[in-house]
Protein backbone atom coordinates (compact mmCIF):
# COMPACT_ATOMS: atom_id res chain seq x y z
CA UNK A 1 0.00 0.00 0.00
CA UNK A 2 2.82 2.28 0.96
CA UNK A 3 4.45 1.49 -2.34
CA UNK A 4 1.39 2.67 -4.30
CA UNK A 5 1.36 5.89 -2.31
CA UNK A 6 5.07 6.38 -3.01
CA UNK A 7 4.53 5.79 -6.71
CA UNK A 8 1.70 8.36 -6.82
CA UNK A 9 3.82 10.83 -4.89
CA UNK A 10 6.73 10.34 -7.31
CA UNK A 11 4.44 10.85 -10.30
CA UNK A 12 3.07 14.06 -8.77
CA UNK A 13 6.61 15.29 -8.05
CA UNK A 14 7.66 14.56 -11.62
CA UNK A 15 4.61 16.42 -12.94
CA UNK A 16 5.44 19.49 -10.89
CA UNK A 17 9.18 19.32 -11.64
CA UNK A 18 8.88 21.76 -14.54
CA UNK A 19 7.09 24.42 -12.47
CA UNK A 20 9.19 27.57 -12.67
CA UNK A 21 11.27 26.22 -15.56
CA UNK A 22 13.49 28.81 -17.22
CA UNK A 23 13.46 29.38 -20.95
CA UNK A 24 16.32 27.66 -22.78
CA UNK A 25 18.50 30.03 -24.78
CA UNK A 26 19.80 29.49 -28.27
CA UNK A 27 23.52 29.17 -29.03
CA UNK A 28 25.23 32.45 -30.06
CA UNK A 29 25.53 33.65 -33.69
CA UNK A 30 22.17 32.28 -34.79
CA UNK A 31 21.75 35.09 -37.32
CA UNK A 32 25.09 34.23 -38.97
CA UNK A 33 24.03 30.59 -39.23
CA UNK A 34 20.67 31.59 -40.72
CA UNK A 35 22.35 33.80 -43.34
CA UNK A 36 24.80 31.02 -44.22
CA UNK A 37 21.89 28.64 -44.68
CA UNK A 38 19.90 31.10 -46.83
CA UNK A 39 22.95 31.54 -49.10
CA UNK A 40 23.41 27.78 -49.30
CA UNK A 41 19.79 27.37 -50.33
CA UNK A 42 20.23 29.26 -53.61
CA UNK A 43 19.96 26.21 -55.82
CA UNK A 44 20.81 25.76 -59.49
CA UNK A 45 18.22 25.49 -62.28
CA UNK A 46 18.70 21.72 -62.49
CA UNK A 47 18.26 21.31 -58.73
CA UNK A 48 15.05 23.35 -58.92
CA UNK A 49 13.78 21.27 -61.85
CA UNK A 50 14.65 18.06 -60.03
CA UNK A 51 12.84 19.21 -56.90
CA UNK A 52 9.70 20.10 -58.90
CA UNK A 53 9.72 16.84 -60.86
CA UNK A 54 10.22 14.76 -57.73
CA UNK A 55 7.03 16.15 -56.15
CA UNK A 56 4.51 13.30 -55.94
CA UNK A 57 1.75 15.29 -57.67
CA UNK A 58 3.98 16.29 -60.57
CA UNK A 59 5.51 12.81 -60.89
CA UNK A 60 2.06 11.19 -60.86
CA UNK A 61 0.65 13.68 -63.39
CA UNK A 62 3.67 13.09 -65.63
CA UNK A 63 3.21 9.33 -65.43
CA UNK A 64 -0.50 9.67 -66.28
CA UNK A 65 0.39 11.90 -69.24
CA UNK A 66 2.89 9.35 -70.57
CA UNK A 67 0.33 6.53 -70.19
CA UNK A 68 -2.32 8.67 -71.96
CA UNK A 69 0.03 9.50 -74.84
CA UNK A 70 0.93 5.82 -75.21
CA UNK A 71 -2.74 4.81 -75.15
CA UNK A 72 -3.59 7.46 -77.74
CA UNK A 73 -0.77 6.27 -80.04
CA UNK A 74 -1.88 2.60 -79.71
CA UNK A 75 -5.54 3.48 -80.38
CA UNK A 76 -4.68 5.61 -83.42
CA UNK A 77 -2.37 2.89 -84.77
CA UNK A 78 -5.11 0.28 -84.37
CA UNK A 79 -7.72 2.40 -86.11
CA UNK A 80 -5.40 3.20 -89.02
CA UNK A 81 -4.52 -0.50 -89.33
CA UNK A 82 -8.23 -1.37 -89.40
CA UNK A 83 -8.83 1.31 -92.04
CA UNK A 84 -6.08 -0.08 -94.27
CA UNK A 85 -7.46 -3.62 -93.89
CA UNK A 86 -10.91 -2.34 -94.85
CA UNK A 87 -9.41 -0.51 -97.82
CA UNK A 88 -7.57 -3.64 -98.89
CA UNK A 89 -10.76 -5.72 -98.71
CA UNK A 90 -12.66 -3.22 -100.89
CA UNK A 91 -9.73 -2.88 -103.29
CA UNK A 92 -9.28 -6.64 -103.76
CA UNK A 93 -12.52 -7.36 -105.83
CA UNK A 94 -11.88 -4.22 -107.84
CA UNK A 95 -8.49 -5.58 -108.81
CA UNK A 96 -9.99 -9.01 -109.40
CA UNK A 97 -12.59 -7.76 -111.90
CA UNK A 98 -10.48 -5.04 -113.42
CA UNK A 99 -10.71 -4.77 -117.20
CA UNK A 100 -7.33 -3.19 -117.39
CA UNK A 101 -4.82 -5.65 -118.66
CA UNK A 102 -1.34 -4.85 -117.66
CA UNK A 103 1.27 -6.29 -119.95
CA UNK A 104 4.92 -5.65 -120.31
CA UNK A 105 4.16 -4.08 -123.72
CA UNK A 106 2.37 -1.22 -122.01
CA UNK A 107 5.64 0.14 -120.75
CA UNK A 108 7.49 2.51 -122.95
CA UNK A 109 10.46 1.08 -124.66
CA UNK A 110 13.11 3.58 -123.79
CA UNK A 111 15.90 1.78 -125.53
CA UNK A 112 17.09 3.28 -128.77
CA UNK B 1 9.42 49.78 -33.83
CA UNK B 2 5.87 48.48 -33.32
CA UNK B 3 4.51 45.32 -34.93
CA UNK B 4 2.85 46.77 -38.10
CA UNK B 5 6.00 48.80 -38.77
CA UNK B 6 8.20 45.75 -38.29
CA UNK B 7 6.01 43.71 -40.65
CA UNK B 8 6.10 46.48 -43.28
CA UNK B 9 9.89 46.73 -43.00
CA UNK B 10 10.25 42.95 -43.24
CA UNK B 11 8.05 42.87 -46.32
CA UNK B 12 10.30 45.47 -47.92
CA UNK B 13 13.26 43.17 -47.28
CA UNK B 14 14.85 45.36 -44.63
CA UNK B 15 17.85 43.54 -43.17
CA UNK B 16 17.71 45.37 -39.83
CA UNK B 17 14.08 44.38 -39.37
CA UNK B 18 15.00 40.73 -39.93
CA UNK B 19 17.83 41.03 -37.39
CA UNK B 20 15.32 42.44 -34.89
CA UNK B 21 12.88 39.62 -35.61
CA UNK B 22 15.58 37.03 -34.90
CA UNK B 23 16.89 38.84 -31.82
CA UNK B 24 13.47 39.28 -30.27
CA UNK B 25 12.05 35.82 -30.87
CA UNK B 26 14.99 33.41 -31.17
CA UNK B 27 14.77 32.08 -27.59
CA UNK B 28 11.00 31.69 -27.79
CA UNK B 29 11.30 29.67 -31.01
CA UNK B 30 14.24 27.62 -29.70
CA UNK B 31 12.60 26.81 -26.35
CA UNK B 32 9.37 25.70 -28.04
CA UNK B 33 11.21 23.52 -30.54
CA UNK B 34 13.36 22.09 -27.74
CA UNK B 35 10.29 21.17 -25.71
CA UNK B 36 8.84 19.26 -28.66
CA UNK B 37 11.89 17.53 -30.15
CA UNK B 38 13.85 17.21 -26.89
CA UNK B 39 17.24 17.54 -28.56
CA UNK B 40 19.36 20.69 -28.51
CA UNK B 41 20.97 20.28 -31.93
CA UNK B 42 17.64 19.49 -33.59
CA UNK B 43 16.01 22.46 -31.84
CA UNK B 44 18.78 24.74 -33.11
CA UNK B 45 18.26 23.39 -36.61
CA UNK B 46 14.50 23.95 -36.40
CA UNK B 47 15.04 27.50 -35.09
CA UNK B 48 17.07 28.28 -38.20
CA UNK B 49 14.42 26.72 -40.45
CA UNK B 50 11.66 28.74 -38.74
CA UNK B 51 13.40 32.07 -39.37
CA UNK B 52 14.24 31.11 -42.95
CA UNK B 53 10.58 30.29 -43.58
CA UNK B 54 9.54 33.54 -41.87
CA UNK B 55 12.00 35.43 -44.10
CA UNK B 56 10.69 33.73 -47.24
CA UNK B 57 6.98 33.93 -46.47
CA UNK B 58 6.70 37.32 -44.76
CA UNK B 59 5.09 38.73 -47.93
CA UNK B 60 2.08 36.45 -47.38
CA UNK B 61 1.74 37.40 -43.70
CA UNK B 62 -1.35 39.61 -43.47
CA UNK B 63 -0.83 40.71 -39.90
CA UNK B 64 -4.17 39.34 -38.67
CA UNK B 65 -2.38 37.62 -35.79
CA UNK B 66 0.58 38.59 -33.64
CA UNK B 67 4.08 37.88 -35.01
CA UNK B 68 4.72 35.65 -31.99
CA UNK B 69 1.59 33.57 -32.75
CA UNK B 70 2.69 33.23 -36.39
CA UNK B 71 6.21 32.18 -35.32
CA UNK B 72 4.84 29.71 -32.77
CA UNK B 73 2.70 28.11 -35.50
CA UNK B 74 5.68 27.76 -37.85
CA UNK B 75 7.79 26.35 -34.99
CA UNK B 76 5.22 23.73 -33.98
CA UNK B 77 4.70 22.68 -37.58
CA UNK B 78 8.46 22.46 -38.28
CA UNK B 79 9.12 20.56 -35.04
CA UNK B 80 6.39 18.03 -35.81
CA UNK B 81 7.70 17.59 -39.37
CA UNK B 82 11.15 17.05 -37.94
CA UNK B 83 9.83 14.40 -35.54
CA UNK B 84 8.08 12.56 -38.37
CA UNK B 85 11.30 12.56 -40.40
CA UNK B 86 13.21 11.28 -37.38
CA UNK B 87 10.68 8.51 -36.76
CA UNK B 88 11.03 7.37 -40.38
CA UNK B 89 14.82 7.36 -39.93
CA UNK B 90 14.44 5.42 -36.69
CA UNK B 91 12.33 2.77 -38.42
CA UNK B 92 14.99 2.54 -41.11
CA UNK B 93 17.64 2.33 -38.37
CA UNK B 94 15.76 -0.55 -36.79
CA UNK B 95 15.74 -2.42 -40.10
CA UNK B 96 19.46 -1.65 -40.42
CA UNK B 97 20.08 -2.98 -36.91
CA UNK B 98 18.36 -6.23 -37.91
CA UNK B 99 20.77 -6.39 -40.80
CA UNK B 100 23.64 -5.65 -38.42
CA UNK B 101 24.51 -2.13 -39.55
CA UNK B 102 22.31 0.02 -37.27
CA UNK B 103 23.23 3.02 -35.19
CA UNK B 104 22.45 2.28 -31.51
CA UNK B 105 21.82 5.93 -30.65
CA UNK B 106 18.98 6.11 -33.18
CA UNK B 107 17.27 3.08 -31.70
CA UNK B 108 17.75 3.85 -27.99
CA UNK B 109 17.81 7.65 -27.68
CA UNK B 110 19.31 9.18 -24.54
CA UNK B 111 17.00 10.84 -21.99
CA UNK B 112 16.57 14.57 -22.35
CA UNK B 113 17.75 17.16 -19.82
CA UNK B 114 16.09 20.56 -20.25
CA UNK B 115 18.68 23.27 -19.45
CA UNK B 116 16.08 25.47 -17.73
CA UNK B 117 15.11 22.96 -15.02
CA UNK B 118 16.44 23.50 -11.49
CA UNK B 119 19.27 21.16 -10.56
CA UNK B 120 17.41 19.26 -7.82
CA UNK B 121 14.46 18.62 -10.13
CA UNK B 122 16.51 17.44 -13.13
CA UNK B 123 15.93 13.73 -12.61
CA UNK B 124 12.17 14.03 -12.16
CA UNK B 125 11.92 16.41 -15.13
CA UNK B 126 13.83 13.90 -17.26
CA UNK B 127 11.21 11.27 -16.50
CA UNK B 128 8.42 13.74 -17.23
CA UNK B 129 9.93 14.62 -20.62
CA UNK B 130 10.26 10.94 -21.37
CA UNK B 131 6.59 10.39 -20.53
CA UNK B 132 5.69 13.41 -22.66
CA UNK B 133 6.88 11.52 -25.74
CA UNK B 134 4.22 8.88 -25.19
CA UNK B 135 1.09 11.05 -25.06
CA UNK B 136 -0.96 12.13 -28.12
CA UNK B 137 0.52 14.89 -30.28
CA UNK B 138 -2.09 17.62 -29.67
CA UNK B 139 -2.01 17.09 -25.91
CA UNK B 140 1.77 17.27 -25.97
CA UNK B 141 1.79 20.53 -27.97
CA UNK B 142 -0.80 22.18 -25.71
CA UNK B 143 1.04 21.04 -22.57
CA UNK B 144 4.44 22.18 -23.92
CA UNK B 145 3.18 25.62 -24.94
CA UNK B 146 1.40 26.13 -21.62
CA UNK B 147 4.03 24.73 -19.26
CA UNK B 148 7.35 25.42 -21.00
CA UNK B 149 6.50 28.71 -22.65
CA UNK B 150 4.13 29.83 -19.91
CA UNK B 151 1.40 30.76 -22.38
CA UNK B 152 -2.19 31.25 -21.28
CA UNK B 153 -4.93 28.87 -22.49
CA UNK B 154 -6.19 31.66 -24.76
CA UNK B 155 -2.77 32.07 -26.41
CA UNK B 156 -2.41 28.31 -26.83
CA UNK B 157 -5.87 28.24 -28.44
CA UNK B 158 -4.83 30.95 -30.93
CA UNK B 159 -1.63 29.11 -31.86
CA UNK B 160 -3.36 25.77 -32.22
CA UNK B 161 -6.28 27.38 -34.05
CA UNK B 162 -8.82 25.91 -31.67
CA UNK B 163 -11.18 26.94 -28.89
CA UNK B 164 -10.38 27.77 -25.30
CA UNK B 165 -12.52 24.86 -24.15
CA UNK B 166 -10.58 22.45 -26.42
CA UNK B 167 -7.27 23.64 -24.96
CA UNK B 168 -8.55 23.21 -21.38
CA UNK B 169 -9.60 19.71 -22.27
CA UNK B 170 -6.30 18.91 -24.05
CA UNK B 171 -4.18 20.07 -21.12
CA UNK B 172 -6.39 18.24 -18.63
CA UNK B 173 -6.07 15.00 -20.61
CA UNK B 174 -2.33 15.58 -21.08
CA UNK B 175 -1.85 15.81 -17.30
CA UNK B 176 -3.94 12.69 -16.69
CA UNK B 177 -2.07 10.71 -19.36
CA UNK B 178 1.30 11.92 -18.10
CA UNK B 179 0.43 10.84 -14.58
CA UNK B 180 -0.65 7.44 -15.89
CA UNK B 181 2.62 7.06 -17.81
CA UNK B 182 4.69 8.13 -14.80
CA UNK B 183 2.86 5.73 -12.48
CA UNK B 184 3.47 2.96 -14.98
CA UNK B 185 7.17 3.90 -15.12
CA UNK B 186 7.65 4.13 -11.33
CA UNK B 187 5.64 0.93 -10.93
CA UNK B 188 8.21 -0.97 -12.99
CA UNK B 189 11.10 0.26 -10.83
CA UNK B 190 12.15 -2.19 -8.10
CA UNK B 191 12.93 0.48 -5.55
CA UNK B 192 11.24 3.76 -6.45
CA UNK B 193 12.87 6.68 -4.59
Amino acid sequence: MKNIETIHKLAEDALSSIEGIKRATVKPFLLTRIHARINKQTESLWEKAGRIISRPVVAFAGLCLIILINAAVIVSKNSSAQASVAEQTTQAPTDEFSYTVATIYDYDNNQP
Amino acid sequence: MNQPELIAQLQQGNEQAFTKLVDDWQDMVYNTALGIVQNEEDADDITQEVFIQAYQSISSFKGDSKISTWLYRITVSKALDHEKRKKRKKRFGFVQSLLGSGDEEHIHPVLFNHPGVELEKKEKARELFNALKRIPEKQRIAFTLHKLEGLSYQEVAEIMNTTLYAVESLIGRAKANLKKELIKYYGTLKDPK
